[in-house]
C-alpha cells in the first residue's frame, strides 16, 4: 500500500540549528499517528513541515504519487496551537475564509461545518464573533475549519491542550469518529495517556529525532517496559534542548543595544554571611 | 481556484476585518471626509470672531512727549484707547531706547508707549511694545493706524499750502484698471497653482500616514496573533497573501484620501468659493494625476508591508514606519521650493520627489510628456523593487511563523 504522506530523510535547520535530523516517516490512510515528546522535541516543526509551511533544509515532503505538499496543500486540513481565529470575524465567516481559498462553494462547506458542528456542540454559536469563545469553543472552531473542505489528512497541533475535560473529550470523540469514517490524522500532544487512547501508532520525537515508532504494544516490547510512560522516560534520557523555532538570534545591533542598558548580573556568594 | 480570486478572497476578508472596528470607520471615513470642511467652516468663524473681541477691546496706551498735539492724542483716544501722557524722559539715546519702559509693558501695565517729538518741522516718533502680547500689538497697529492718518492729512497740509495738487504730487504713477484683470491665467488656472502646493503635501502624508495601521496589522499583527500559520498552510502562494494583503491596504488607503480630496474640493466650491476656485483640468490631466497617486500608494505600502512584516512585533514595526512616515515631509518639502518652469530633469529621476513634483505639474494642467515618461518609468521601476522587497519578506519563513 501506497503510503498517503512521506518525509524521506529530511532535515530542517534553522542558521546553525539542526530541528530535525534525518526524519523518515511515513504515513498510511485511514490511520491515527500521534507525535509524542516534550517541549522543544521538534512536533511543531514536523507538523509545519507536513503542511507545506516550512520547506525541509533537506530531503523532502511527499503526498501519493510524489506529489510536493507545498503544491497539494488543499488535501490538508491544519489546526495549528495558536488556532488561528480572526476575533473580529464569526465563527462560521472564518471557516468560510479557508473553504474560499480552497475553492469550495460556500454551501457545501456550511453543510459539512454544521454537521461537525452539531458533533462538537458548538452549531449554535456559528454565526457568533470568535472574540468571546473560550479556548475550547476557539479550539472547536479551528477543527471545524480544517475539516470544512474535506481534507485527506488532518494535522493537528496539541488539540487538546489547555482544554477542560468536556471539551477535551469531544475532541478526541471526533477524532475517533473520523478515523471511523476513513480519515487519516496526526495528532501532536504531550499526553501518553492521550496518545495511547486516540491514536494507533505513536511516534516518540526527542531533539529533532525520532526515537521510537510503533503501536503502544510495540513501543512497550521494545523498551521492555510495562507503562507508556516508562517506555517515554527509557526513550527520551538524553536532556532535552531548547525549543529550536524560538531561538531567532538578534541582530548585532540588537544585540549591542541591549547589553549597554543591561546593569551586569554577576552575584558572588560571600561565605561570611 | 484562480490566483485572482484567492487574492480578492484575501483583501476581501482584511477589509471586512479592518472596517469592523468602529475606530477605524472614524480614522478613514469621517475625519478626512470632514476635515476641510470644518477647517474651511470653523477657521473664518474663528478668526472673525477672535479678530472681532480684539476690536472691542479698550487698551492701555501712554504718551512720553513735551510737545503732543491734542488732535493726536483725541485721534488715538477714538480707537477704544485709555491714553495717559507724561513727559519724554531724558538721556535717551533713540527715541526707540526702551530705557526705563521697559517694565512698564512687561508688567502690563500699559499696552503700547508711543513717544512723540518735534524736531525743526519734522515729527520724530518711536512706539514701543511687547510683541509677544497680542493685546501690545493691537495697541501698536492701532497707533501706526492713527499716525499713517495724521501724515497723509499733515502731508497734504503741506503741500497745498505749497500750492500743488494733493492728488498728482501724492500719486504721479498709478494702475489703470483692475490689477486682477491683467493676468492671463484663468480662475481654475490660479486655483491650481495654490492647490499645487497643498494637494501634493495633503495627499503624501495622507496615504503615507493611512497606511501605517493596516499594514501593521495585516502582517506582524497577524504574526503576533498567532493567525498566520494556519494562513500559510492554505493553497496560497505567499505572493499571492502579498498581493492580497496590499490590495487591501491601498483599497483602504485610496477610501481615506479619496475622501478626504473630496472633503477638500467641496470645501472650496461651497465654502471657500470667494477666495479660491475648484482647479481646471484636463481629462489626461486627471488620469496622470490618479496614475502618479497609485504608484506612490503602491511603493508606500510595498515598502510599508515589508518593513512591517520584518519586525519581530506590533511596536517594533510602529517604531520603523512612524519615523519613516515623518521623513516623508522631507521629500514633500523639497518639491514645494522647486521652480517648476526651469526644472531639472534629475528632479524627476527621485523616487518619491518625481511623482510629487509630477503631481504639482498636473495640476497645473501642464503635461509635459518627457517628464511624465521619466517619473513613471522610475516609480515603476521603484514600484517592482519595493514589491519584490516585500515578496522577499514574505517568503522568509523564520520571521513568518515565529511569534514575538
Amino acid at each position: 500500500m501506497e503510503p498517503l504522506l512521506r518525509l524521506v530523510n529530511v532535515k530542517k535547520s534553522f542558521g546553525e540549528v539542526q530541528a530535525i535530523e534525518h526524519v523518515n516517516l511515513e504515513i498510511y490512510r485511514n490511520s491515527v499517528i500521534g507525535l509524542v515528546g516534550g517541549n522543544g522535541a521538534g512536533k511543531t516543526t514536523l507538523l509545519r513541515l507536513m503542511s507545506g509551511v516550512y520547506r525541509p533544509t533537506e530531503g523532502s515532503v511527499v503526498l501519493e504519487n510524489n506529489r510536493p505538499v507545498a503544491e497539494m496543500r488543499s488535501v490538508l486540513g491544519v489546526v495549528p496551537e495558536s488556532t488561528g481565529l480572526y476575533s473580529k470575524l464569526t465563527a462560521w465567516e472564518n471557516i468560510r475564509y479557508h473553504s474560499r481559498i480552497h475553492g469550495i462553494d460556500d454551501q457545501l462547506s456550511w453543510n459539512r461545518t454544521f454537521r461537525f458542528a452539531q458533533l462538537l456542540e458548538i452549531d449554535a454559536s456559528l454565526h457568533r464573533y470568535t472574540e468571546g469563545f473560550s479556548r475550547g469553543m476557539k479550539q472547536k472552531t479551528a477543527l471545524l475549519r480544517a475539516l470544512a473542505h474535506g481534507p485527506q489528512i488532518l494535522l493537528l497541533d496539541e488539540p487538546t491542550g489547555g482544554l477542560d475535560v468536556t471539551s477535551a473529550r469531544t475532541v478526541r470523540r471526533l477524532v475517533s469518529k473520523l478515523k471511523e469514517e476513513g480519515g487519516t490524522i496526526v495528532y501532536s500532544t504531550h499526553h501518553l495517556a492521550e496518545a495511547q487512547q486516540v491514536c494507533d501508532r505513536i511516534i516518540i520525537v526527542h531533539n529533532g529525532f525520532i526515537q521510537a515508532d510503533g503501536t503502544p504494544e510495540e513501543l512497550l516490547k521494545l523498551t521492555k517496559t510495562d507503562t507508556l510512560e516508562e517506555a517515554y522516560v527509557a526513550l527520551t534520557k538524553e536532556k532535552a534542548r531548547p525549543r529550536m523555532e524560538e531561538a531567532e538570534k538578534p541582530s548585532r545591533i540588537s544585540t549591542f543595544w541591549r547589553r549597554l542598558f543591561t546593569p551586569s548580573s554577576s552575584m558572588e556568594v560571600r561565605e561570611d554571611e | 481556484m484562480s490566483s485572482r480570486k484567492r487574492i480578492v478572497t484575501v483583501a476581501k476578508k482584511e477589509i471586512i476585518e479592518f472596517i469592523r472596528d468602529w475606530r477605524t470607520i472614524v480614522a478613514l471615513v469621517v475625519i478626512p471626509l470632514l476635515l476641510f470642511p470644518i477647517l474651511f467652516i470653523a477657521f473664518p468663524i474663528v478668526m472673525q470672531s477672535e479678530a472681532a473681541e480684539l476690536d472691542e477691546k479698550f487698551v492701555d496706551i501712554l504718551i512720553q512727549s513735551d510737545d503732543v498735539e491734542n488732535l493726536l492724542v483725541q485721534d488715538i483716544e477714538n480707537q477704544s484707547a485709555v491714553v495717559s501722557i507724561e513727559a519724554m524722559p531724558t538721556n535717551l539715546t533713540t527715541l526707540s531706547d526702551p530705557s526705563n519702559s521697559t517694565e512698564q509693558l512687561r508688567s502690563m501695565e500699559y499696552d503700547a508707549i508711543l513717544r512723540i517729538e518735534l524736531r525743526n518741522e519734522t515729527w520724530y516718533y518711536a512706539v514701543l511694545h511687547l510683541s509677544t502680547s497680542e493685546q501690545s500689538n493691537e495697541a501698536r497697529s492701532r497707533l501706526l493706524e492713527v499716525l499713517i492718518d495724521w501724515e497723509t492729512n499733515l502731508t497734504s497740509q503741506r503741500i497745498e499750502s505749497a500750492g500743488l495738487d494733493v492728488d498728482t504730487t501724492l500719486n504721479p504713477v498709478r494702475w489703470d484698471g483692475t490689477i486682477s484683470d491683467a493676468d492671463v491665467a484663468t480662475k481654475g488656472e490660479q486655483a491650481g497653482m495654490l492647490l499645487s502646493l497643498f494637494i501634493p503635501f495633503v495627499l503624501a502624508i495622507w496615504t503615507a500616514s493611512a497606511a501605517v495601521q493596516p499594514s501593521i496589522d495585516m502582517t506582524v499583527g497577524e504574526r503576533e496573533r498567532g493567525t498566520l500559520e494556519s494562513l500559510l498552510s492554505l493553497p496560497l502562494s505567499r505572493s499571492e497573501l502579498l498581493l492580497g494583503k496590499w490590495l487591501a491596504v491601498v483599497s483602504i488607503t485610496a477610501v481615506g484620501v479619496t475622501l478626504q480630496i473630496t472633503g477638500l474640493l467641496f470645501g472650496i466650491a461651497y465654502l471657500a468659493s470667494d477666495f479660491i476656485d475648484v482647479p481646471s483640468l484636463s481629462f489626461a490631466s486627471v488620469l496622470l494625476l490618479v496614475m502618479a497617486v497609485g504608484l506612490y500608494g503602491t511603493m508606500v505600502v510595498a515598502l510599508y508591508l515589508a518593513l512591517a512584516m520584518r519586525s519581530r512585533s506590533v511596536k517594533e514595526a510602529g517604531s520603523v514606519l512612524t519615523p519613516i512616515t515623518l521623513a516623508m515631509i522631507v521629500p514633500i518639502l523639497l518639491t514645494q521650493f522647486i521652480n517648476l518652469d526651469d526644472v531639472e530633469m534629475f528632479w524627476f529621476c527621485i523616487p518619491f520627489v518625481n511623482v510629487l513634483l509630477g503631481l504639482r505639474e498636473l495640476l497645473l494642467n501642464r503635461i509635459v510628456i518627457e517628464h511624465v515618461i521619466v517619473w513613471m518609468f522610475v516609480s515603476s521601476l521603484v514600484c517592482i523593487a519595493t514589491i519584490r522587497y516585500a515578496a522577499k519578506q514574505f517568503h522568509r519563513e523564520d520571521i513568518i511563523t515565529t511569534k514575538s
